[in-house]
């Protein structure tokens, strides 16, 4: 193991990991709180489409993703509305619909693109030095938002109405929140993919739902267990030679349920 | 005394059904309003309207002379109380950070809270007569502990206008009279213009200084003796209302004697 540290690309895989472990850390909390697990299943297959919409117009595959996924953002939001739906009803017909496109798209251009399973299983450690650089710049944008309104975000969570009354934008800060979680999204989709992404907005989440006490301890326990997850996943997944989404997301599953069968009845 | 709420022939639509009709009063600055009426009278939209939470499909609300959104943009000057809290058994968030959240307005964009926040939040719980539970978990509190944080909230911002939707849910009738108790005094202490959506009008009555009996429709608006009487009370809950009169002479025991 020492020995592939060694290595730049298992270099690169262990950076990008612990920016989006962070990330998805303190995303995690709130989707926990929310209730907004399902969006970012639905987002992270739309992005799906968004990737294939790259590969099909010869653009850059993550650049198109983040567009389409924050379009589907939004637009899962104005069905909503528009429609008087469910919220459930409304990412059930993007969530689909978008993985029709990418499915479409890729057949029309008759291309067989092996990056293709990259996206949807992910491949940290084909990782590039420009992704590196992209995954810290929306780690440090996702991260300052979510620090600049933190109390506004958990007035939002505990009660829309009294944020309203209480003065804050409660529609424009949600639609940010669905953008920072779209970029989120489509970063870590290069570390585990499109198929498995949401266990990094959940798990963590949950985990740190066990313990904490607080929304600040919250946010970190969570961060911890991401990182927990991404570091331990890489190591175990590079012993044994297994596909490293996966070791992430069995560890992050691990590092959950472990301590909730232990915890004691309050 | 100025005018606190001023509401002139309101009619909200939800799915083209009318939830309030032409409904118009004025309350003035300082008094304690109880809105009473059958479930589905529209109670809770009335004060979602006078708070900017709905939209009237006619008529006006204003608000010491502004509009409800105008005071949505600024916040601050409502402290509210929703009937539903629906709050996740796991949130995180003890007594003080809760109450914290009534400091927000005041504290402003891009600050956290501070020293005199904390002060002003403690001072709040003491007067609900909880500040002990400052330290616990908010979600490990009985519903009528949950209900006087909830109200030290709602006035930590320092108000002037404290709406108040079924506050005595999860508070036991010996309690609620200890509650209503505190309300007025509260009302008279800090000046507060109070508005209370209440299904009991029996209790009600001897704590308010309104009354606004609504089914749709507002029925009376006015002193609380003048909504007992069947008349009101008849158009107001349908035929069947048993008028009993609580006085401090119970008429039928004296009879028994």
């Amino acid at each position: 193991m020492i020995e592939a540290l060694g290595s730049p690309f298992m270099q690169k895989a262990f950076v990008a990991g612990i920016l989006v472990s962070i990330l998805t850390g303190v995303i995690s909390a709130f989707i926990v709180l929310r209730k907004m697990s399902f969006i970012g299943a639905g987002i992270s297959h739309a992005a799906f489409g968004g990737v294939a919409i790259g590969f099909f117009a010869g653009a850059n595959p993550l650049l198109t993703a983040v567009l389409y996924s924050v379009a589907v953002a939004i637009g899962i939001d104005f069905t909503v509305r528009k429609g008087k739906i469910s919220e459930d009803v409304s990412i059930g017909i993007f969530y689909s619909l978008s993985m029709a496109i990418g499915i479409a798209l890729l057949s029309l251009s008759q291309t067989y693109n092996v990056d293709l399973f990259g996206y949807l299983f992910g491949n940290i450690l084909a990782i590039t030095p420009e992704e590196i650089v992209l995954t810290l710049a929306v780690s440090v944008a996702v991260s300052g938002f979510i620090v600049a309104f933190l109390k506004e975000l958990f007035l939002i969570t505990y009660n829309e109405e009294l944020a309203r009354v209480s003065g804050i934008r409660v529609d424009l800060l949600n639609i940010v929140f669905l953008a920072a979680l779209s970029v989120t999204i489509v970063v870590s989709i290069r570390i585990v993919g499109v198929i498995m992404v949401s266990a990094l907005l959940v798990i963590p989440g949950a985990t740190a739902r066990l313990f904490a006490r607080g929304l600040r301890s919250m946010i970190a326990i969570s961060c911890a267990a991401g990182l927990a997850s991404v570091i331990i996943g890489l190591v175990v997944s590079y012993e044994y030679d297994m596909a490293p989404g996966a070791g992430i997301v069995l560890t992050a599953a691990t590092l959950f349920f472990i301590p909730l069968l232990l915890k004691r009845r309050s | 005394m100025s005018i606190a709420v001023e509401i002139d022939s309101l009619t909200v639509k939800i799915k083209n059904k009318d939830v309030l009709k032409n409904v118009s009063f004025t309350l003035e600055e300082g008094l304690f309003l109880g809105i009473v009426g059958p479930n589905a009278g529209g109670k809770t939209t009335l004060v979602r309207t006078i708070l900017g939470l709905a939209r009237p499909s006619s008529g006006s609300v204003r608000v010491f002379g502004k509009s409800p959104e105008g005071h949505l943009v600024r916040g601050g000057a409502f402290g509210y109380l929703p009937q539903h809290q629906n709050i996740d058994p796991g949130f995180p968030a003890s007594v003080i950070d809760i109450v914290l959240m009534g400091r927000y307005n005041a504290v402003g964009f891009f600050r956290w809270p501070g020293k005199k926040d904390t002060d002003k939040a403690l001072r709040s719980l003491a007067v609900m007569g909880v500040e002990d539970l400052k330290d616990a978990q908010y979600t490990h509190l009985s519903g009528g502990q949950q209900q006087r944080v909830s109200i030290a909230r709602a006035l930590a911002g320092d108000p002037r206008v404290l709406i108040l939707d079924e506050p005595s849910t999860g508070i036991d009738v010996v309690g609620q009279e200890d509650f209503y108790h505190l309300l007025k005094g509260l009302q008279k202490k800090m000046n507060l213009t109070i508005l209370m959506v209440s299904h009991d009008i029996g209790t009600v009555t001897t704590y308010v200084d309104e009354i606004a009996c609504l089914n749709i429709n507002l029925y009376y608006h006015g002193n609380p003796l003048g909504a007992l009487n069947e008349k009101v009370l008849t158009s107001l809950y349908g035929k069947n209302v048993d008028l009993l009169l609580h006085t401090d002479v119970c008429e039928k025991c004296e009879r028994l004697r």
